[in-house]
């Protein structure tokens, strides 16, 4: 049942995340009527507490998301909740997509091109990183593509990362510093990193650009109204079938209420933008909102891990110091081809997390399979003389690997989300042989019994793919829906590849590009 | 050369208190008491959601995986975060995408592992020899453990071993213990 209607806005956003907070500020600061819904809490910098374990409030905390399908999908590691959303507790490793990654049909006859180069968007690319403020070395990412350089020197380095290093250049591989939206001086206001490796908790000083430190005072500024507690439903229809009248959503109190606006800005992520959209069948909406391709949900993407470590024993790793994300990169394999062997896909390898000692990233998960003394001996051993290296592949789009809706039901009645992944047999082949080759490279490096950990996953993207034929996609390249003129969608689920960079910085890119070709073109 | 323990730039680390909201509420003589999960255990502080068998079991298997859980207050630090909701609960088995409610997947995963060792050596699990315990829980992981008749075995073992390595190795006393310096931007509301 529709409870109080609210009065009607320029803009309603749904979601607090990082692409809902971005739109937020450039909408309001234009001038428009902004009201933000987002289901999880207020958080304020002052929440973020240096603790592994308390950082889990920080999930996903409404209905649950169910994962299936033969590499079932991490969804509740990777959701955020509340202000911020999953940018809150992001690692701030910031990679650009390569050129390669916009035209894979073009080149390969495989997957999808993107409606859009990398020329379209390295604009974009340049603006974002002066606004938020990147760390690394351009000259030294010798895969990098035409950009601007980095407006802040790169990051520390620590043990960990020279002696990764080391094996990369033993095997005639380059590293550089990998660039990460963390200060490496003080920015705009915003104090430089201490490189304490609690970026997983959320960096309370701000010097990783979550959206509470980069766009969210500002739509605070320009007086965008946020509204937590507040989980949207469904989109509701307006007066044709090419209209959105806003949303309906349920409140923290459980009352169903309306917000009208003139239009509506999908941020929920990469999962809960398609179920958003699959629970709004309405009048002319038979299989959802703005689903007439039939693709809402569909090609849903994630990133494989291949987690290699190895012991240095007489070296002290420092594996506590830095950054959670990474101090070095390697992309020598980040053309589709490069690793050969039935392999297909980018790889990029992100060195020298910091590592605490319990969580899912952290030194006693590095072997899972050690208990007692045995694991005691290893920890004694590994909290200062592990190091690990992250390799993410690409996983092809695959239109069988969705978001579907489960037979749950979620608040207000809609019926909760269900992840169904499982990916390519190129994306497998990529998996192995990135862990072939991290093993050889860190061993070349002087690494004592190495060994790569069973295939893991990490980013979401897809599931609302932009292309230029409303048949065989959701949105428009701004992620304007093809069928509802009123209806945005943003975030990384509008990539047509997943490309093997961590998706942050392209998502921070598209969603500038997005609301300020909406403001040229605001629906009269 | 920085300090180990003090970590880099230590005097430019913001330190702030936080409050005290997140301690866990425990009963100890019917009044409610903020307590940490080993000051609970050692106060004989009520359990709100797990029976005391089931505490036992926890507290045995726990400490089995790793060693120090027990005494660290597993069984208390479980039930206390299967007793809030689910918004704001700890527990690892939040973001390894195990389906609420979750007191359900404690409670089956303990009788599955009673299951498997009436079954191995006709006792329950808390009774039993390391010698007797060891290879069950060695089986767990691979999925190879049988009878057993509860959630996915290696979920299990990986959601109660990540529960006792927060408290064995996630608070300030672990680093310090294991040498490794803690840094906080902000303290955590306890110090398990
Ligand atoms: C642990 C972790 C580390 C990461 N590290 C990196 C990294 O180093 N580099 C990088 O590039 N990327 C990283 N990412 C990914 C990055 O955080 C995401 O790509 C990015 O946040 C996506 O932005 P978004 O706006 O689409 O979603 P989010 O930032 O997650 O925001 C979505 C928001 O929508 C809200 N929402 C959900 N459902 C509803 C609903 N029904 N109604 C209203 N609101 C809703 C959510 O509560 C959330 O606040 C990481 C992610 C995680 C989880
Ligand atoms: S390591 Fe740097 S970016 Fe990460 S939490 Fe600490 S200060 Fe913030």
């Amino acid at each position: 049942m529709t409870g109080k209607a609210a009065s009607s806005t320029d803009a309603v956003i749904v979601g607090a995340g990082a692409a809902g907070n971005l739109f937020a500020a450039h909408l309001a600061e234009a001038g428009k009527s902004v009201l933000v819904l987002e289901p999880g809490p207020a958080w304020t910098t002052g929440d973020l507490y240096s603790s592994l374990i308390w950082s889990r409030r920080l999930r996903w905390g409404g209905p649950a998301v169910e994962s299936t399908g033969g590499h079932a999908f991490g969804a509740g590691f990777n959701n955020g909740w509340g202000i911020g959303g999953a940018a809150l507790h992001h690692y701030g490793t910031w990679p650009r997509l390569m050129p390669s990654d916009f035209t894979m049909k073009s080149d390969h006859g495989k997957g999808l091109d993107w409606p859009l180069g990398y020329d379209d968007l390295r604009p974009y690319y340049d603006r974002i990183q002066e606004e938020v403020g990147v760390s690394g070395d351009a000259e030294a990412e010798v895969w990098r593509p035409a950009g601007a350089p980095y407006p802040l020197p790169p990051l520390q380095q620590f043990a960990q990362a020279r002696l990764l290093s080391r094996g990369f250049t033993a095997l005639g591989m380059k590293t550089a510093p990998s660039p990460m939206a963390i200060l490496s001086q003080d920015y705009k206001g915003r104090p430089a990193c201490v490189y304490d490796g609690w970026c997983d908790a959320g960096c309370p000083i701000g010097a990783l650009a979550n959206p509470l430190v980069t766009y969210h005072p500002r739509a605070v500024k320009a007086c965008a109204k946020f509204v937590t507690g507040a989980h949207v439903t469904r989109v509701l229809p307006g007066r044709n079938p090419h209209e959105a009248a806003g949303v309906e959503y349920v409140d923290a109190s459980g009352e169903t209420r309306t917000a009208l606006a003139k239009v509506v800005i999908m941020a929920a992520s990469t999962i809960g933008n398609p179920a958003i959209l699959l629970n709004s069948a309405a009048d002319g909406w038979s299989g959802g909102a703005g689903n007439s391709s039939g693709l809402a949900g569909r090609y849903f993407m994630t990133h494989s891990i291949a987690a290699i470590y190895g012991f240095f024993d007489g070296e002290e790793t420092e594996n506590y110091l830095g950054v959670t994300g990474a101090q070095a990169t390697n992309m020598d394999h980040y053309p589709k081809t490069a690793l050969g062997g039935g392999a297909f896909g980018s790889l990029q390898w992100q060195l020298a997390p910091t590592m605490k000692p319990n969580d899912l990233l952290g030194v006693a998960m590095a072997r899972a399979d050690l208990f007692g003394p045995a694991l005691t001996k290893f920890m004694d051993r590994a909290v200062h003389h592990l190091a690990v290296m992250f390799g993410f592949g690409e996983g092809l789009p695959v239109a069988e690997n969705r978001v579907e809706l489960s037979g749950r039901t979620g608040p207000g009645g809609g019926r909760t989300p269900r992840v169904v992944h499982t990916f390519a047999p190129e994306s497998v082949k990529l998996w192995e042989r990135a862990a072939e080759l991290g093993l050889k490279v860190i061993k070349a490096g002087g690494a004592s019994e190495p060994w790569a950990n069973p295939m893991a996953n990490a980013h979401m993207m897809g599931g609302t793919i932009m292309g230029r034929d409303p048949k065989s996609s959701v949105t428009d390249s701004y992620g304007r829906s093809h069928d509802i003129a009123n209806l945005f969608i943003a975030g990384p689920g509008l990539y047509p590849t997943a490309g093997a960079m961590n998706p942050n910085f392209t998502n921070h890119a598209l969603a500038l590009r997005s609301a300020e070709h909406l403001l040229a073109h605001w629906p009269a | 050369m920085r300090s180990a323990i003090e970590g880099p730039d230590a005097t430019r680390r913001t330190l702030l208190k936080s409050a005290a909201i997140g301690l866990f509420a425990f009963q100890l003589g019917g009044v409610d008491a903020m307590l940490s999960p080993a000051e609970a255990r050692r106060r004989g502080a009520r359990l709100k959601i797990l029976s005391p068998a089931e505490a036992a079991q926890l507290e045995a298997f726990g400490d089995a995986l790793v060693p120090g859980a027990r005494k660290a207050g597993i069984a208390h630090y479980v039930d206390a975060n299967l007793a809030r909701p689910h918004s704001q609960s700890l527990l690892t088995a939040r973001y390894l995408d195990v389906l609420p409610p979750h007191d359900a997947f404690y409670k089956t995963g303990l009788a599955a592992l009673d299951g498997a060792a009436a079954a191995a050596f006709g006792k329950p699990f808390a009774k039993g020899t390391a010698a007797q315990t060891n290879p069950l829980i060695a089986a767990m992981l691979p999925g190879q453990i049988t009878p057993w008749a509860g959630p996915p075995a290696p979920l299990f073992y990986l959601a109660v071993r990540s529960d006792a390595a927060d408290l064995v190795y996630g608070t300030r006393a672990a680093f310090e213990q294991l040498n490794v310096p803690y840094m906080a931007h902000i303290e955590p509301p306890s110090d398990w």
